[in-house]
């Protein structure tokens, strides 16, 4: 194979060290912060985060800025590949007021999770209908909690109108295996298609 | 910095002067920050740096995501972005032009992460 990696010599500069972004989208409760915490090497960081509203006094410097912000929470965490590759996991807020926000976390994502509670399915169709029209690639991934009705991949892809490519499958956002899982599909779904199988 | 600061929120005013938003070009959250170094050494630091431009200067001689200097520091994406462009505004650091993942992950890349995300 002729990666990069295998000339260590020029790995500084064919190797630049590179933040990969992946987001993870879904209802309110469905497990996106706990999804997060399972995989993430560092203690997910919960940021209240102030933002400017779209088109509201963005660059306004006159110090009446604090009428046109907002707050919203935002939980991220890290996956280390190797020094200079790493995997950031982004939470994104449920709330449609703060579509701008996924906007901008969604910019060069290499795709996005979508976590969907089979009790109340219809809680991530935003979060599907936005990444479908974004073009974004996505799983979607049913979190399974004790006691809820095991559905199948076909009924719920059924159910979402979901055009038969993106993959949908069973987790359970406490299991560290269960959210590799998850994510090796959706780096595989998301970039794989352009290279060998393997 | 900590949950039992007095005032979190007014500090964290005082940090950016209330600026939402960085100077000069926007970048991502992820982008990488790189201290400037050349074959001088590192340009000096101009007077008026708060301890937290110094932290994040300091871990960023290491090339390192925005999103981790953030976690390094324990304040929010958002002021930590405004700190980073005050240093990239002072020539202190250089900052990445977002990339598309699609555009930048190359079939060795891919399989790092995939192997990289088995082994875990
Ligand atoms: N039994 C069970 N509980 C779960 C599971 N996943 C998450 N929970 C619990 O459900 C609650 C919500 O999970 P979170 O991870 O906070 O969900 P969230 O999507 O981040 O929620 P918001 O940020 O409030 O929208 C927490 O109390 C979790 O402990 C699961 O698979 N099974
Ligand atoms: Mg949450």
């Amino acid at each position: 194979m002729d990666y990069a990696g295998s000339e260590p010599a020029s790995a500084a500069v064919a190797d630049p060290a590179m933040a990969i972004k992946i987001l993870v989208a879904g209802g309110f409760g469905v497990g996106k912060t706990t999804m997060v915490g399972t995989i993430s090497e560092i203690r997910p960081l919960h940021t209240e985060e102030v933002l400017s509203e779209r088109g509201v006094g963005v660059d306004d410097v006159s110090g009446v800025e604090a009428k046109t912000t907002t707050t919203v929470a935002l939980d991220f965490g890290r996956i280390t590949i190797r020094e200079g590759l790493w995997l950031y996991l982004f939470g994104t807020p449920g709330q449609d007021r703060f579509w701008f926000m996924w906007d901008e976390l969604a910019q060069g994502a290499l795709g996005a999770v979508v976590l969907a509670d089979t009790r109340r399915l219809q809680d991530c169709f935003p979060a599907v209908d936005y990444f479908e029209q974004l073009g974004l690639p996505f799983v979607v991934a049913v979190n399974c909690f004790d006691g809820a009705r095991r559905h199948d991949p076909v009924t719920v892809r059924r159910a979402l109108g979901l055009d038969g490519v993106a993959p949908i499958l069973l987790c359970d956002v406490r299991e560290r295996d269960s959210v590799k899982e998850v994510l090796t599909s959706l780096v595989t779904y998301s970039v794989g298609g352009a290279f060998p199988a393997g | 910095m900590t949950g039992d600061d007095p005032g979190p929120l007014i500090r964290l005013y005082g940090l950016t002067g209330g600026r939402a938003r960085p100077a000069g070009e926007s970048f991502d959250l992820v982008a990488i920050v790189t201290a400037v170094v050349t074959a001088a050494g590192a340009p000096a630091e101009p007077a008026g740096l708060v301890p937290e431009h110094l932290a994040a200067l300091a871990l960023c001689r290491r090339p390192t995501p925005v999103a981790d200097v953030a976690a390094y520091l324990g304040l929010p994406l958002n002021v930590t972005r405004v700190l980073l462009g005050d240093l990239r505004r002072e020539g202190l650091v250089t900052i990445d032009r977002p990339r598309p993942a699609a555009q930048t992950i190359d079939e060795g890349i891919y399989r790092e992460v995939l192997h990289g995300l088995r082994r875990l």
